[in-house]
């Protein structure tokens, strides 16, 4: 008898107990999406070794200190595109691994690099090299956001404006492999609605079994748009339920726990994790989320929490980490019979506040939101009415796969 | 074939899943690690050799306490959501 | 809801809180602007508070501002002369070194941290005056934890004194320790909610301070849909907009509306520059006023020992001085 752990991929890795640290590596991609919220990209802020070598070595020296006293850790590292950076990458997870090891730091026995790229250069040698070395440490997202058509209408070449979706969809299938349990993330703006529901039937094409799915929470909607949207997912529900897809397919479109008015006392939780996850950029300025950064923000200027060298300013994490819901909320949210599952971004929040603050809730989504839960009960009603009738409920209700919204 | 077999408790299931990540770690790291790094190379080696002890001490602790089910060529495989034990034939 | 109008005079007028007022260019508000505020106070039913410079106004000036009726915060040693002499007891004189007599009935005393340790006992001296004493700390933002024993160690020091004048049959007033004896409710600053500042340019502020930050160019936006990103809430001409208005409320800071520090002034200018947003205070401020606290609860112990004083006023004993420790996690 032998024995064999088969660890099943989370959603969210040790989801509320992992420190999330994220390394800006650099501020260059070789595509420049449409719906890209990062409005200050370039090719000149790439990460130095010696900015990751300190900022590592000061988040380790405070394994003790609050902020960092979490069971588990993600090292998490974005762009631009992070694997343009493979090289420092490699270096900086090798420097992370002999250094949690020599000071017997209680991470090294719970810890992932995370990585979120659009897959250009998946396939390279150095890339590869890096996921053998550490493949039971990694989770990589792709990100593909459909049919040819609908990728291609935002994930464009910089410089040419060509569509990136051929030289994505070539790396799908060795990620797949690699990942077999890997999730991409879809995002929607205005242009893309009438392509949701043959892009996630592409993906689930593609033998991708988890597609997650927003919508941008910058007030980029047109009038009837939300009806639009409306439509698309129902056609999505008839899609997946007509064909069967629920059973093995998931889309994060569709959620039980959305569209249910909200107790101002219990669920007074706040949406995102800024604050609780701390980021560091090529010149060593220390965020509470990586939307902070002035890359990130069209409008404010950076909220920087310290640098490497000062460590953090804790009182400008205060804000952060007493935020709640219904503080930044408008009336018409805390009364709002949906209200669960609404989502929004304290960056983008921050980003278009009348005032300097994060208790400001944007709410550019409200009307896509509700037209979501109107097709989200549809689907429910619809399928649980077919596995009635198929007498297949309690079966489902056994082996459903829950897919958890990403939080970020 | 996959077949549950059991469940262990979530404190049970929290020893093992540590050895589970210590064992990877150490595994990843000793592809880094050159010996001529020689105190935390022989750190490296007792430790590997300790981690894979205890990992399969865990092991027969538990099949022995909850006496699951065993076939000649099978395993056993622990959902670590779930904390459920299967045997995989 | 609006109760106060502070009016500064002049570019130069005296700073009365927290910030120090760096303007040096002497900037008189036009007698058409004072004229105006007034009258916006009047309309609005604010009672006026006008901040004085350190030198006499033009005679014009007198006539006005004494057509309502007011409160005048002035330097100490300027006495502002408008041929006026109604007995106001709420004026206020400001000081930024420790006088050896207050005339008025009120004194705000303006002192570094440091300062205020070097002057302790000469501060301690004019808890017998009389008079209401302000303790005002100018260096807030540099308040340490390796300042904490030295900052209980003087409160407990007055403690001490002002147990001895209660005594003795006297009631002295000292915000630091006296206040919180005295209150079942915050009663902090309330800038921008329950008093607002019209500055020399006609243009309304939250308090003196974001005027003085504007006019310093100190970035402390206030105002980002106006594209100067000026610090101003409104003006004269289009009445008040304050955007936001909801998170200078006691409902909207999280931190604070647990808090019983109820002393604490809550300032949205510290908040503003420490933590860079309004609603949350600094360690700083949350620290120092718990220690206020927690030296007023002793005093309060004390003097019932004398005898029954202020029975409804229950101050619990706690574990923490930041509330940001025991913050409610969701």
């Amino acid at each position: 008898m032998s024995i064999k752990i088969k660890e099943r991929q989370y959603n969210v890795w040790r989801e509320g107990n992992a420190k999330n640290i994220t390394f800006i590596v650099t501020k260059d991609c070789q595509l420049a999406c449409k719906y890209c919220y990062l409005v200050g990209k370039n090719v000149k802020e790439r990460m130095p070794w010696e900015v990751a070598k300190t900022f590592i070595d000061y988040v380790l020296d405070h394994e003790t200190d609050p902020d960092f006293a979490y069971e588990s850790v993600v090292w998490d590292f974005i762009g631009g595109e992070p694997f343009l950076e493979i090289e420092l990458i490699d270096k900086i997870c090798d420097y992370i691994k002999v250094e949690l090891y020599r000071r017997n730091h209680h991470w090294f026995n719970s810890y992932r690099f995370s990585f979120s790229t659009n897959g250009i250069n998946y396939h390279e040698k150095a890339v590869q090299d890096f996921i053998k070395k550490n493949r039971d440490h990694l989770s990589i997202g792709i990100t593909i956001d459909g049919t040819e058509k609908k990728h291609d209408l935002n994930r464009v070449y910089k410089i040419t404006e060509k569509g990136s979706y051929q030289d994505v969809v070539k790396n799908i299938p060795l990620w797949l492999e690699q990942f077999p349990g890997g999730g991409t993330k879809v995002t929607i703006s205005s242009a893309d609605i009438p392509y949701i529901t043959e892009s996630v039937l592409h993906l689930y094409s593609l033998g991708i079994h988890e597609v997650n799915i927003n919508v941008v929470f910058e007030d980029v909607w047109q009038e009837g748009d939300d009806l639009k949207f409306e439509e698309q997912l129902m056609q999505l529900a008839d899609a997946i339920i007509d064909d069967g897809y629920y059973q093995d397919y998931a889309c994060s479109f569709f959620s039980e726990h959305i569209g249910k008015p909200m107790d101002p006392e219990r669920d007074n939780q706040n949406w995102c994790g800024a604050g609780k996850m701390l980021s560091v950029d090529a010149a060593g300025n220390l965020y509470p989320c990586t939307r902070f950064a002035q890359y990130s923000l069209r409008d404010k200027e950076a909220w920087t929490i310290g640098n490497i060298h000062d460590g953090i300013d804790k009182n400008k994490l205060r804000p952060f980490l007493t935020l709640d819901r219904t503080t930044q909320s408008p009336q018409k949210c805390i009364e709002c019979e949906v209200a669960s599952g609404c989502a929004w971004c304290q960056g983008e929040n921050f980003d278009a506040a009348q005032t300097h603050t994060v208790f400001e809730r944007a709410t550019a989504i409200c009307l896509m939101h509700k037209a979501r839960v109107r097709a989200n009960n549809y689907y429910w009603n619809k399928l649980y009415r077919k596995l009635e009738l198929e007498d297949l409920r309690e079966q489902y209700e056994a082996n459903k796969r829950e897919v958890k919204p990403e939080i970020c | 074939m996959k077949k549950k077999v059991g469940q262990v408790t979530p404190e049970e299931k929290n020893e093992i899943q540590q050895l589970f990540e210590r064992r990877n770690g150490l595994n990843e790291l000793a592809k880094i690690l050159s010996a001529d790094n020689t105190e935390l190379y022989e750190k490296l080696v007792k430790d590997m050799g300790e981690t894979g002890t205890k990992f399969q001490g865990w092991w027969d602790r538990m099949s022995k306490k909850y006496q699951w089910e065993s076939t000649e060529n099978g395993n056993w495989e622990i959902n670590f959501e779930t904390n459920e034990i299967y045997l995989v034939s | 809801m609006l109760q106060y109008l502070v009016i500064l005079l002049n570019n130069t007028s005296v700073a009365y809180c927290h910030a120090d007022n760096p303007l040096k260019e002497c900037s008189l508000m036009p007698l058409e602007t004072l004229k105006k505020g007034i009258l916006f106070g009047m309309k609005q039913n604010l009672m006026i508070q006008y901040v004085f410079p350190n030198y006499e106004l033009p005679k014009e000036y007198a006539k006005v501002i004494e057509s309502i009726d007011n409160v005048k915060i002035y330097p100490i040693g300027c006495k502002p002369v408008t041929g006026i002499e109604d007995g106001n007891n709420a004026d206020v004189e400001v000081a930024n070194e420790v006088p050896e007599k207050v005339e008025a009935k009120n004194l705000v005393l303006r002192l570094a941290f440091s300062e205020m340790l070097a002057n302790k006992d000469e501060i301690a001296k004019l808890f017998a005056s009389g008079a209401r004493i302000n303790l005002c700390i100018t260096d807030v933002e540099r308040f340490t934890d390796g300042q904490i024993e030295a900052y209980k160690q003087v409160l407990n020091e007055w403690d001490a004194i002002l147990l001895n004048l209660y005594k003795q049959g006297q009631s002295p007033q000292f915000n630091l320790l006296s206040d919180r004896m005295m209150l079942e409710k915050m009663h902090n600053c309330e800038a921008g909610v329950s008093n607002i500042t019209l500055a020399p340019n006609g243009k309304f502020y939250l308090c003196p301070a974001f005027y003085y930050d504007e006019q310093t160019k100190v970035d402390n936006q206030l105002n980002h849909h106006q594209p100067t990103s000026d610090n101003a809430v409104g003006d004269l001409e289009n009445g008040l907009d304050i955007p936001n208005l909801q998170l200078l409320k006691l409902d909207h800071a999280p931190l604070c509306r647990n808090c019983d520090a109820y002393q604490c002034r809550r300032c949205l200018w510290l908040n503003r520059r420490l933590t860079w947003d309004l609603n949350t205070p600094s360690r700083q401020q949350c620290v120092m006023a718990h220690i206020e606290r927690n030296a007023s609860r002793a005093l309060l112990n004390d003097i019932r020992k004398i005898g029954e004083f202020m029975p409804e006023i229950d101050i619990k004993e706690i574990n923490y001085l930041d509330p940001f420790e025991v913050r409610k996690e969701f």
